[in-house]
């Protein structure tokens, strides 16, 4: 891996020379964080054990973002400030047994993390082309670059009037195409009247007057004809307030067909960047302030990557349903990929991630990063080198 | 996969069979109409045995196994072929058609994995519930929503992978998972039960749609000795047997 280990060293020098401060992270990590900020396809793959005391359950890092976010929080004098950090480091991920040497268990990574950055189109589009110019440091020519914005989804729904549950469960469902649209039918009512469930008949009688006090006053009522305990770490208010919400959307319009065919207009686009801005602008008109703000904030940001890469630019891809597998990005998402032996493999991707800091437990400030996959990056150079 | 790196020359021409109990008397009930007889070699305890009855002169060695050890030693090619529960061999081999894709139900040991929760939980009937309640939970108890279980894989695919249940972790159950929410230690189980009575007793519902796993016992035998006339021998036995039942 020397080779390996110079390239890393050389893209570690260009962040610090644009001003990003290398950081270390610890290896371990509490698992809880990133069982639960991560999607399911990084967190089937994360390496998890307990303290040898079976106290605490941790991980083997499966990626920078979070450590590097942990460390500021715990590290940063101001942590509302604006911070740029960069890294270079192992990371650990399970493949199954199909661990290979583009699929390894440990590799390097080499990325930045950005907080508190001031105008996110500039930021967005610094980030990227950071990322291309590593990959060209790196020896890599040819990448193939797809962005996507998971705020422009967000915004939609936003703008679209809807029971704020039915909104939620979309969003969780986002990263699921085939439950995502399944919900879409449900709220439309295309399939019909919803199916009768076991915990029907309590609905129907909340549903026949519905308020907090009836919804408390049933389920306390509920319990105590059948001699529950409330055990399962829920409270009463929890579970009554949940079936009200139950009872009121029983009531709720269902969610105009038009709507819902907005929705997969949306998450359909998909081509180069600046027809794209078209795209979205002609279903801005059927929606709502939110997409509309979502959609400036695109062009804004396409012309600032236009101004940073003029060339590249041109071969760049938009997909709107691109990044709705990513739980915590919050807007901007970016994918670089190589072709190493015969297939098109991801060797860096990022984007913007505004809320995890606060969720953190930090302050609420707007952050960004990306990272790349050195292996691949050594193997994609290898193999155009070799065919120049 | 995983059983690949075994050199097939070296999976030993063994049939696991459960060690005690129920499991051991019906199996070897059910060898003995299919014409076979299960003996134990050496002393009366051992854990070496053979199978008796087959046609040409050869018997079939067995080691007498813990039902998990069966799938356990499947998936390690320490052994041919095993009769084990179907929820063990799901649990304990990745892919388990890519190690043992023969596979013969035997009819008897059925029990269902489900997923059960409180009674209490008076706002949770389907698996959409729960994706809904573990999002809110960990929002609000700033924890995650805790399930315990000895079927960490099988929980883990069904409640990510199917029903998009990202918001929990599992806590590893050695025994009496059902006492698990009331002792404070889980809020929900993933457990095996054949009639639902010891769930009913500790107040927890199965959800309507929280059937994870249909299993009985099953005769698994490994893809690469799927030839090895004994066991195939064995295996048509059973089936024909399996056919006769009502």
């Amino acid at each position: 891996m020397a080779a390996g280990e110079d390239m890393g060293q050389r893209i570690l020098r260009l962040f610090r020379r644009e001003e990003f401060a290398p950081v270390e992270p610890p290896i371990v990590q509490p698992a809880d964080v990133f069982l639960e900020k991560s999607g399911e396809a990084i967190r089937a793959r994360t390496f998890l054990f307990a303290d040898p005391d079976g106290r605490e359950e941790l991980c083997l890092r499966p990626d920078l973002t979070v450590p590097t976010c942990r460390w500021h929080l715990a590290h940063a004098d101001d942590p509302a400030a604006e911070a740029r950090y960069c890294y270079l480091g192992p990371v650990f991920r399970y493949d199954g047994a199909d661990s290979d040497a583009l699929h390894p268990r440990e590799f390097m990574q080499a990325g930045v993390e950005w907080f508190g950055g001031q105008s996110a189109p500039q930021a967005d589009a610094e980030v990227l082309a950071l990322a291309v110019k590593a990959v060209r440091a790196a020896g890599v020519r040819d990448v193939a670059t797809t962005l996507g914005d998971v705020g422009l989804i967000r915004a939609l729904l936003e703008d679209i009037a809807m029971p704020p549950r039915w909104r939620a469960r979309l969003l969780r469902r986002l990263r699921r195409p085939r439950a995502f649209r399944a919900t879409l039918a449900e709220l439309t009512g295309e399939n019909g009247p919803r199916a009768r469930t076991s915990i029907s008949p309590l609905i129907d009688a909340l549903a026949a007057q519905p308020s907090m006090e009836h919804a408390l006053e049933l389920a306390e009522k509920e319990l105590t004809a059948r001699g529950l305990d409330l055990v399962g770490g829920r409270t009463l208010e929890e579970i009554a307030a949940r079936l009200l919400e139950k009872a009121e959307n029983r009531a709720a319009e269902p969610l105009p067909k038009e709507k819902a065919a907005l929705i997969e207009r949306l998450l359909a686009v998909s081509g180069p960047l600046k027809p794209a801005i078209v795209q979205l602008g002609r279903l801005t008109e059927e929606a709502g302030p939110a997409l509309r703000a979502a959609w400036e904030a695109y062009a804004a940001r396409v012309e600032r990557i236009a101004a940073l890469l003029p060339e590249e630019v041109m071969n760049m891809t938009f997909d709107a349903g691109f990044g709705r597998t990513f739980d915590y990005y919050t807007g901007f998402v970016f994918r670089l990929e190589a072709a190493i032996g015969g297939r098109r493999l991801p060797v860096g991707g990022g984007g913007r991630y505004d809320d995890m800091l606060a969720s953190l437990g930090g302050p609420a400030v707007p952050a960004l990063g990306m990272a790349l996959h050195l292996p691949r990056l050594a193997a994609a150079a290898r193999e155009q080198e070799a065919t120049a | 996969m995983a059983g690949d790196d075994v050199n097939m020359t070296t999976v030993p021409p063994v049939l696991g069979v459960p060690s005690k109990g129920r499991l051991m008397e019906t199996t070897a009930e059910l060898l003995s109409r299919a014409g076979l007889e299960l003996v134990r070699t050496g002393n009366a305890r051992g854990y070496r045995g053979e199978l008796r009855g087959l046609n040409g002169t050869e018997s079939l060695e067995v080691a007498f196994l813990s039902a998990s050890e069966i799938a356990r030693h499947l998936m390690e090619g320490r052994i041919a072929a095993g009769i084990t529960g179907e929820d063990l061999l799901q649990e304990t081999i990745p892919d388990v058609d890519a190690v043992a894709k023969t596979r013969l139900p035997l009819g008897f040991g059925h029990a269902d994995v489900v997923v059960a929760v409180p009674e209490c939980w008076l706002d949770v009937a389907r698996m959409s519930d729960l994706e809904e309640v573990a999002a809110e939970f960990h929002a609000r108890h700033k924890r995650l929503m805790r399930v315990a279980t000895k079927y960490l894989r099988l929980t883990r695919r069904f409640f990510a992978e199917e029903h998009g249940v990202v918001a929990f972790r599992t806590v590893r159950s050695a025994g009496a998972t059902e006492g698990a929410p009331a002792a404070g230690l889980s809020d929900l189980i993933v457990d095996i039960t054949s009639t639902g009575s010891t769930l009913k007793a500790n107040r927890l519902k199965v959800l309507d749609d929280g059937v994870i796993l249909r299993s009985q016992a099953m005769l698994a035998v490994r893809n690469d000795m799927a030839e090895t006339p004994a066991l195939s021998e064995v295996t048509q036995r059973l089936q024909a047997v399996m056919e006769q039942q009502p």
